[in-house]
């Protein structure tokens, strides 16, 4: 187990509540934009914590997030523009 | 030990990196300021952990799959800021280009 990974990502997990924030209380456009920000910053968080408690096999769970950070991104993104 | 203090500022860093955008995000008046401080949460913190990782682990199986996680947020950030901001023009304007 390393700790400062896992510090790493509590603090990171911290950083998360002003997004949070500005989810709860912004308009739609600034609700996806957290949302992006949140999302971007969980999959630092997964890695860090797979690096931290030594699981290699948990590092699948950013790289597949990474990815489904881009389409979901644009599904709101898309909802955005059209329908909300 | 040299090696876990390096990773650790690394850390360091990649968290201030990402303390600050989310300060900015917070901060910032509208949807167009806010977008400008996601970049740095999702490319320049992420490049941060991957190298943190480096460091720890050397290049093996953890650093390479970090690594692909990492081209993926980089190809994507600014293809999602773009399509962002047009769809704020979109919805403020009713399109996304300039009108004389």
């Amino acid at each position: 187990m390393t700790s400062g990974f896992i510090v790493a990502a509590i603090a990171m997990l911290v950083c998360l509540v002003p997004a949070g924030v500005v989810m709860a209380r912004g308009e739609a456009a600034e609700t996806v934009i957290g949302y992006e920000f949140i999302t971007s910053v969980v999959v630092m968080v997964f890695a860090l914590l797979a690096e931290g408690f030594g699981r290699p096999s948990l590092f699948e769970f950013p790289v597949l997030l990474a990815v489904l950070l881009y389409g979901s991104g644009l599904v709101f993104v898309r909802a955005l523009e059209r329908w909300l | 030990m040299t090696r876990e203090v390096i990773a650790d500022v690394l850390l360091a860093l990649a968290v201030l990196v990402v303390a600050a955008s989310a300060l900015g995000v917070l901060t910032m008046p509208d949807a167009y300021a806010k977008l400008h401080f996601i970049t740095p949460a999702a490319v320049v913190a992420p490049v941060l952990v991957a190298l943190a990782i480096f460091v720890q682990e050397g290049l093996d199986e953890n650093t390479g799959e970090t690594c692909v996680a990492l081209v993926f947020m980089m190809a994507a950030g600014p293809f999602l800021s773009h399509a962002t901001i047009r769809a704020i023009r979109v919805r403020e304007h009713g399109d996304w280009r300039l009108k004389p």
